[in-house]
């Protein structure tokens, strides 16, 4: 398959590795001041290059074209210097939609930005991914996902422990009923500041909250030493759980140093509260973070219809079920589904219909 | 008076919905004063008129009541807008066509046949080299200082209303 520009480059790379489809990227960035792939892309074939056994991976002498044969996803213990400039999150997220499929269990210790303001953070993703991982029986004690050191950005320092059982098959679901919100739980990250910011975050968010719920615990995480990173930086990751599941979130990081205006904690808190309040308003079973996790999900399961409710697709959702049509011919079927004139539960939702590829883990040994 | 003639006008249609939506014929009744006003009123909306006007056929309002309520009416006419339901498998699937066809407009700028500008591509092709990211940035329409946007999630909590067979 041929593509164009570094855009969607890791669902591009990720479709691949799954379908076991070759990939050509042409004119990456041909046009730039700076042409070809960046620091952080060629750190991440490296970390595909790490899970899989037996890819080739070719890159022009400028860095403008990629060609990429995946290999076997392989799994087992991973260790992984993740470049600074993207998050953590960044690669973890690729991991999440691969990790199910590999021949062992993949063991990853990424290391790297643990939270910056770009990519969903590793707090986030944390919170959310798992549980709508169970729900694809991708469950047991195993699953995990582990901040051992943080590591703001631009420095960076941060340690993250993933790991994930593999399965022969995915199950098909049935999310239909997002349920009623029950209660928040939140993160205030604050290191290498005043441990006194976590605390000035968390009184500014639940003055958001409060209106709606009174069930809200938002957690205080200093770090101190060496676990505290190479950067300063204060951040607030917000959940709220649903009655049946479901797990809303938001985030908001303060500025890395030095690049540009910092912002206060009362204001950050306050941003991330509203920014939980318009992800309640999107609404749906899965959050819009995860959406094209559990949209790939659907797509390999077993031959079975599958049905998810989210909220408004992302670009990044739209661009990623091109893509899905590109690599496995599946096509979902989306309807909208207007909210009824008596209830107040935030905007139109959007109903994903689609049968599995009937997609098995081959590499995965029996036991 | 222009203006009483305006106002006269609209009393007798019936107050439209929509005044920043106009017809030809208001149009030439304008005094040219109110033309600056009115087109930028309607350049925002643009988008929605052009659904609209299949729907309201020569439908008009006054066109100095336009300021009145401007709120409700873009509440309203952004409802009309939702209810016109996309069809949104054709929004997902259905543009790669479209996109394929702008490739081919930049390539005339040549000097001498020998040389090509190169230009840094700000409309073209955003798409191509865009930002890889996952995070979905809100809508920046919802003001959540508002009661109301506040009001419209209400039912979403254990707190909130719960229907009659749960």
């Amino acid at each position: 398959m041929e593509f164009e520009g570094c855009s969607c480059f890791r669902q591009r790379l990720v479709l691949s590795t799954v379908s076991g489809k070759r990939v050509k990227i042409r004119n990456i960035r041909s046009k730039d001041d700076s042409p070809g792939l960046r620091d952080f892309e060629a750190s991440f074939i490296r970390l595909l290059d790490k899970v899989t056994n037996g890819t080739r991976i070719e890159i022009n002498q400028t860095g403008t074209m990629l060609f990429y044969q995946p290999g076997l996803l392989y799994g087992g213990s991973v260790e992984h210097e993740c470049n600074v400039q993207r998050s953590v999150g960044y690669y973890l997220e690729a991991l999440l939609m691969l990790a199910p499929f590999m021949k062992n269990p993949l063991r990853a210790v990424l290391k790297g930005v643990t939270n910056d303001p770009t990519d969903p953070s590793v707090d986030l993703l944390k919170v959310t991914a798992p549980p709508l991982m169970k729900r694809f029986g991708i469950d047991g004690d195993s699953l995990e996902i582990k901040v051992v050191r943080r590591g703001m950005a631009p420095d960076g320092g941060g340690e993250v422990h993933f790991s994930c059982p593999v399965r022969k098959f995915l199950k098909p679901v049935q999310l239909t009923e997002p349920g009623k919100i029950k209660r928040v739980r939140g993160t205030a990250v604050a290191v290498r500041v005043s441990p006194q910011m976590a605390n000035r975050i968390v009184d500014s968010a639940r003055s958001i909250l409060n209106k709606f719920i009174p069930d809200i615990y938002i957690y205080t995480d200093h770090m101190k030493g060496v676990s505290s990173g190479k950067s300063p930086g204060f951040g607030l990751v917000l959940v709220a759980e649903t009655v049946n599941g479901t797990f809303f979130s938001a985030e908001v990081m303060s500025t890395p140093q030095g690049q540009g205006d910092q912002i206060l904690p009362e204001d950050l808190g306050k941003k991330c509260g509203k920014l939980l309040l318009e992800e309640i308003h999107r609404g749906g079973c899965v959050d819009s973070t995860n959406q094209s996790l559990a949209l790939l999900y659907m797509t390999l399961g077993q031959q079975d219809v599958s049905k998810v409710l989210l909220g408004p697709l992302s670009p990044y959702t739209i661009e990623f079920l091109r893509h899905i049509r590109d690599f496995f011919q599946i096509m979902f079927k989306i309807e909208p589904q207007k909210p009824g004139d008596e209830e107040r539960t935030g905007g139109e939702k959007v109903l994903m219909t689609c049968v599995g590829v009937g997609y098995s883990n081959i590499s995965k040994p029996l036991k | 008076d222009d203006d009483t003639e305006e106002e006269e006008k609209a009393a007798k249609r019936g107050s439209g919905p929509d005044p920043g939506h106009c017809s030809e014929e208001d149009e030439e009744a304008d005094s040219d004063m109110e033309d600056g006003g009115k087109t930028s009123t309607k350049h925002p909306e643009d988008e929605m008129e052009l659904e609209e006007d299949v729907e309201m056929g020569s439908e008009t309002a006054g066109a100095l009541r336009w300021k009145e309520g401007l709120a409700q009416k873009a509440t309203d006419a952004y409802l009309r807008q939702q209810r016109a339901a996309p069809n949104l498998r054709k929004l997902v699937y259905g543009t790669v066509v479209a996109e394929e066809e702008e490739d081919s407009k930049d390539e005339e700028d040549e000097l001498g046949g020998l040389f090509k500008v190169s230009r840094p591509e700000k409309n073209k092709r955003v798409g191509a080299d865009a930002l890889d990211c996952s995070r979905f940035q809100p809508d920046s329409n919802h003001d959540w200082d508002q009661e109301e946007m506040l009001a419209s999630i209400i039912d979403c909590f254990v707190t909130g209303k719960w229907e009659e067979d749960k």
